[in-house]
């Protein structure tokens, strides 16, 4: 504070970033511990059925199993990231595969039809993003709505009956290999590395940040932020489009209106899980790419072991509960507890006992250091050691008889307080 | 020495690392009005925390009636008689008037069922001695400001108070109602509630305080009498150090007109504006808060458009209707707020600085860091920002370098209009100085400036001509030279004739 | 001020009130029903309608009070599932137990799952749309681990336990009476105690709670163990009104809960709403669906009709919210 009346002397300051590539911070971050979570199920999985494991296509199968829902999960990452939400992918997605599917049957080309899809996606998502950006309606109730409605519409007009005349490469997406990797993985890849682009590289993607974080700040910043919304949510729409194709083929190639029900609350639980914080302006397009994967290996496996679909149910919620706090579990929160558990709230007798902890650990390392000193003899060394003890065990005496005055004055206080106020 | 009725000792309080207090005496004399002083941050706000029992004290001791006391919540504080009225308005704003008096202490039955009528009439017996126009059933949202805290004063007094704190009530009031806010503070002195009342304003303790206390740094610094302590002396204790020079000798050219700002109007805030501002000068827009000066620049900048009225910029009529187009014709604002509306605090500074033009670094679709970077650092580097380095996120850093780098946001853009809101709020007195510099540089390289101040000594030290607002409208025009602070007060508020805002 | 607005027509009072709109919306759906299947107007039809719903209204009592303090509780489904299974299950292999038993069981794993919410959202400081979609998962999961995946039948529900639902008072089945029992209760309880205004005090300010010393910890998870002993409690009678159970149900009730508290004019971002609206949001829900399941090939539009009439409350409230904003600017622009 003192210096900046002297501005125009003072020497300009170095602000270069100075921290460049640090390993031991990315090899903790969020990313890699899913890559290790990744390891970890391949591991129990290869142990636990070693011969499916190394069997012809058993990855490949675990792999494609998972990628029905990947397109929705990259979109809703842009959805996250401006602190929205879309829970109305899922019937977006059908009412996705409804168009097309009615194209398709009405004699149309395949072309037209997988356009119409996600035309038709874009457009609900259209839909979506006004009401949100537009007329300022809050994200969740909207879509809750939206996707009520746009599974009403399928089943209005499908009633019953069953869509089965699909573009055949539908299927090939779905459950296709190329040179022993899935067609829907390296599709996945392709679209993950668009988004990558998108969210880290370019404008639009650090508009994004600068929205989620402050949407205010972004307004006064000149950055168009309903304009930016409207556009995530037609990006999300149509990426729902590009996802009935997926879905589709993983079916088979049909499609009901019953369909799908629970693939919103998937996507969200795989991108939460990939770091992306639903406050939004937090978290990378890696993380959910991965978390994917994670999940496509976790329900697979889980089903390998003979457990039930339905328990399989309990481990995602659970690790999506996890996943998000695990995160908050840090330094900070230990130290409070010890200090509510252990010191009892009083942060004379924290400061305390750390400072003895301390001083007792530079002890203890002296000590250590004078039983590897060759130079003394033994009677000097053992002497010596004496001393050290001696002093630990005084300092350590000495805190506990100080804490226990404190606490016991503490209590006192308290039991004054507890009487003064009851008695008023 | 049992006339002090409250007595803090040696008391220490920390927030995981951050030290908010660091061994503040403090001491209370029954029935006086005390004031506690100190720039923003000085660790007054956390004070009054303790006082109530919000947080708890790490060390130290609080006496009452010369008894030690230890405060468990707020509930206690209030069974012990303290009260208090804290900065920004803490109240219910969706509940009724009668609900945020009896909150925490309402009249139950002895099944625990709200007698809501009794609480009715009590409220509206608390009120009436205050005030007669505010509706106890009404949600506190629809009252101004100065009502809010009436009925701050009057929860204050439904719980027989003996100690009333009270953080800044004159912060966002009308002179009127400030005045009107003193009277009904003596008179609470005068029946034997003890006040510590905590200002900014040198009026506000001149007027009313017989003691004054100051804190520096979450330090206690002194206890003084107010009529033997000089402004100047206390200005040097509340800063540290003696101010020689406040505001920075002025080196700018005026030139042509760059803005003109003809009859524009907005339903609701303001009618029949006009003013123009000129190449290297500084044009002050002051009034009294909520006259309408932050809605002027709002139009001006695109957040809202105005109803009727039109901007020239540079001799050609333009339209805004977006902050986009404002910036495009190279008008740009520093927002009052700049938490909210200037800084994104969880990306690092030199995103910051790029935020409101990114185009300029994309290259082939994709942002050029390190153009970016470079452009923000030559930037902070002049205007002196104090970092680790440009990739620290701004909530690492003080309020003021945290405004220089909203600064650094602005001049990134290629601009030649700079609407200052409120420039300096919130900014301890040393950082002021070297924003102030940035200011005059501005002028001097040819920029147009339009200041939003409420500080009367900024207004007539800085600017070069003056626009004083008053209940959305111009009360007058002033050239700085030959201007004093009485003919700005005087048009700031004449014809204020008995209108509750 | 007191003295215009006296003053003021009647009418002109009744269009302020919140609930005025809702009413008028109930009123005419009212009529339309009326006009298109005349019907629908016998009390054993109107009594059938609330049955059928009843479940609907405890759920969005409960959801209130989570939306109330600007959260969100997707789970409820999920718990009335586990405890509709966990109730009948133990009815079915204990069919000598007397059935009150059952329902304070209900309560009690429902407050369980609701404290686990709460735990999560109010101690550990979870985004509650998270939390609770974990939950989903979890209690959902549970759910299907007890039941086996086994189907409850008529024949397998002892009779105590379904006149906790069906039995006939003064003509009115238990399960109304209960549901009018938890309006009283949450009226008086969001009303007139300390603990249900605590719920909207944290919903309209946090910062003034933690000033004024209300725990916010404590009152979301009060908040949200309410909201899961009623979906339990919904969880009981639901299979003790119509006399089946499996894991499955339950799908997307909270969706319903959720639109019913919409309706009935409760803000998402917390802190506003009423319980005499939710009544009238229930009310409307109630003659939509009965009304849709009437007509003959219109059951496939119910959750067309559903979403359209929610989007529909939602840009009403904001329009009437923006030009009520308006007439403020308007007066204030009197005095300038």
């Amino acid at each position: 504070m003192s210096g900046e009346k002297n501005i125009k002397t003072s020497p300009v300051r170095d602000l270069e970033i100075k921290q460049g590539f640090n390993l031991s911070k990315f090899l903790v971050s969020w990313e890699m511990v899913l890559v290790y979570i990744l390891i970890l199920i391949n591991i129990v999985l290869m142990v636990k059925k070693t011969n499916l494991y190394f069997s012809q296509g058993t990855i490949q199968a675990i792999i494609q199993s998972g990628m029905d829902v990947c397109p929705l999960v990259l979109g809703m990452i842009f959805i996250l990231m401006l602190g929205d939400i879309d829970v109305s992918v899922a019937s977006n997605m059908i009412f996705a595969s409804m168009v097309t599917g009615l194209c398709c049957a009405s004699g149309a080309p395949a072309f037209i039809g997988v356009f119409a899809g996600i035309l038709a996606g874009a457009l609900c998502g259209a839909f979506n993003g006004y009401c949100v950006a537009y007329i300022g309606m809050p994200a969740v109730i909207v879509t809750i709505a939206t996707s009520m409605l746009f599974r009403g519409i399928v089943k209005i007009i499908l009633d019953v009956n069953v869509l089965k005349v699909f573009p055949s490469f539908y299927t090939t997406v779905a459950w296709v290999n190329i040179a022993g990797i899935p067609l829907s993985l390296i599709l996945f890849l392709i679209m993950g590395a668009v988004f990558v682009f998108i969210l880290h590289k370019s404008r639009f993607g650090r508009k994004l940040y600068v929205i989620g974080n402050n949407a205010t700040c972004a307004q006064y910043s000149g950055i168009d932020v309903r304009k930016t919304k409207l556009i995530v949510f037609i990006l999300m729409g149509a990426m729902c489009g590009i996802a009935s194709i997926f879905f589709v083929g993983r079916m088979g190639g049909s499609v009901s209106s019953t369909m799908g029900t629970g693939y919103e609350m998937t996507a969200i639980a795989i991108c939460v899980l990939g770091g992306v914080s639903t406050n939004g302006g937090k978290g990378k397009v890696y993380g959910p790419v991965i978390a994917t994967l994670i999940m496509a290996f976790l329900t697979y496996t889980l089903g390998l072991l003979e457990v039930d679909a339905n328990s399989r149910k309990i481990v995602t919620g659970f690790i999506l509960i996890i996943a998000v706090l695990i995160p908050n579990v840090n330094r900070q929160l230990i130290a409070n507890i010890k200090l509510k558990a252990i010191y009892k709230g009083n942060k004379n007798v924290e400061a305390l006992n750390n400072r003895t902890a301390e001083e007792v650990k530079a002890l203890k390392n002296a000590m250590a250091e004078i039983k590897k000193d060759t130079a003394l003899n033994e009677s000097d060394k053992t002497a010596k050691i004496k001393k050290y003890k001696d002093k630990i065990a005084s300092l350590q005496k000495k805190c506990k008889e100080q804490s226990a005055a404190w606490l016991q004055e503490q209590k006192e206080d308290e039991r004054k307080a507890r009487e003064r106020f009851a008695v008023k | 020495m049992s006339e002090y009725i409250l007595e803090l000792k040696d008391v220490v309080k920390t927030f995981g690392g951050v030290t908010a207090l660091d061994g503040v005496h403090f001491q209370l004399k029954k029935g006086e009005i005390h004031a506690l002083m100190g720039e923003n941050g000085a660790g007054k706000s956390t004070f009054i925390k303790v006082i109530t029992g919000v947080h708890q004290p790490d060390s130290g001791m609080m006496l009452l009636e010369k008894e030690k006391i230890t405060l468990r919540s707020t509930e206690d504080s209030a069974k012990l008689g303290i009260a208090a009225i804290y900065q920004h308005v803490t109240a219910f704003p969706d509940l009724s008037v009668t609900e945020n008096i009896f909150m925490g202490q309402e009249i139950k039955n002895k099944f625990g069922i709200y007698n809501w009528k009794l609480m009715t009439q009590r409220a509206k017996e608390l009120i009436e001695p205050l005030s007669k126009n505010i509706d106890v059933s009404k949600p506190m949202s629809t009252l101004s400001v100065a009502q809010q805290q009436l009925v701050e004063i009057a929860k204050a007094f439904s719980r027989d108070a003996r100690i009333l704190i009270m953080d800044e009530p004159t912060a966002s009031l009308s002179r009127r109602e400030c005045e009107e806010l003193y009277q009904i503070t003596e008179h609470l002195r005068d029946e034997g509630v003890s006040i510590i009342f905590i200002t900014h304003k040198f009026e506000d303790m001149y007027r009313l305080a017989t003691r004054v206390t100051v804190f520096r740094d979450s330090k206690y610094i002194g206890c003084w009498d107010v009529d033997k302590i000089s402004n100047q002396k206390l200005i040097a204790e509340m800063v540290g150090r003696e101010l020689t020079q406040m505001y920075p000798p002025k080196s700018a050219q005026i030139g042509d007109v760059v803005l003109k700002v003809s009859d524009i109007s907005k339903e609701g805030y303001f009618k029949n504006v006009s003013f123009d501002v000129r190449k290297g000068e500084i044009l002050a827009l002051t009034g009294l808060v909520g006259a309408g000066r932050t809605e002027v620049c709002q139009n001006i900048f695109g957040i809202m458009t105005p109803d009727s009225g039109s901007f020239e910029l540079e001799g050609k009529a333009v339209k805004i209707n977006s902050p986009i187009d404002a910036l495009n014709y190279g008008i740009g604002l520093l927002p009052e707020d700049r938490q909210t509306q200037g800084l994104v605090n969880e990306l690092p500074i030199y995103q910051n600085v790029s935020s409101a033009d990114m185009s300029r670094f994309v290259k082939g679709g994709r942002i050029d860091v390190a153009a970016e970077a470079k452009n923000a650092i030559e930037l902070c580097q002049k205007i002196q920002l104090k970092a680790k380095d440009i990739s620290a996120p701004p909530s690492s850093l003080s309020g003021g370098n945290q405004q220089k780098v909203v600064f650094a946001k602005l001049l990134s853009c290629d601009l030649k209009v700079l609407i200052l809101d409120e420039p300096t709020k919130g900014i301890d007195v040393g950082a002021k100085y070297s924003i102030y510099e940035i200011m005059n540089e501005l002028t001097a390289n040819g920029y147009a400036i339009i200041m939003v101040s409420s500080e009367m000594p900024e207004v007539l030290g800085m600017a070069d001509r003056i626009v004083v607002m008053r209940n959305g409208r111009i009360a007058g025009k002033f050239d700085t030279d030959g201007t004093t602070q009485e003919m700005i007060l005087e048009a700031s508020l004449k014809h204020e004739d008995g209108r509750e805002s | 001020m007191r003295t215009t607005e006296s003053n003021k027509s009647i009418l002109a009072k009744m269009t302020g009130n919140r609930n005025f709109g809702l009413l008028l919306g109930l009123v005419v759906l009212l009529i339309l029903a009326a006009i298109i299947t005349p019907s629908m107007y016998s009390v054993n039809s109107i009594i059938n309608m609330l049955q059928n719903n009843a479940v609907y209204g405890l759920l969005a009592i409960g959801e209130m009070m989570v939306i109330l303090t600007a959260g969100i509780d997707i789970s409820i489904g999920a718990t009335l599932s586990l405890t509709g299974v966990v109730c009948c299950r133990l009815m079915a292999e204990n069919p000598n137990v007397p059935a009150v038993l059952w329902i304070l069981l209900a309560l009690l794993i429902g407050a369980l799952c609701g404290a686990f919410n709460g735990i999560l959202v109010g101690y550990f400081k979870m985004v509650p749309m998270i939390a609770t979609l974990g939950t989903m998962y979890a209690f959902r999961g549970f759910s299907f681990l007890f039941s086996g995946g086994q189907w409850w039948f008529p024949h397998q529900f002892t009779e105590g336990y379904l006149k906790f639902a069906t039995l006939r008072i003064l003509g009115i089945p238990s399960i109304l009476w209960i549901l009018v029992l938890v309006f009283a209760l949450a009226i008086l309880f969001l009303g007139y105690t300390s603990r249900g205004r605590r719920i909207y005090a944290i919903g309209t300010n946090r910062e003034s709670s933690q000033v004024a010393g209300i725990k916010e910890e404590r009152v979301v998870f009060l908040a949200m163990t309410l909201c899961g002993a009623l979906a339990g409690l919904g969880g009981m009678l639901y299979t003790a009104n119509y006399a089946t159970c499996s894991y499955s149900i339950g799908e997307g009730y909270e969706m319903t809960a959720i639109a019913i508290c919409i309706l009935g004019g409760v803000s998402i971002s917390g802190g506003k709403g009423k319980v005499d609206g939710v009544i009238i949001g229930f009310l409307m829900m109630a003659v939509i669906t009965y009304f849709i399941s009437l007509l003959p090939g219109l059951s496939v539009w119910s959750d067309a009709i559903q979403g359209a009439i929610i989007i529909a409350a939602v840009a009403l409230n904001i329009y009437m919210e923006r030009s009520a904003e308006r007439r403020a600017l308007k007066e204030r622009s009197a005095l300038i």
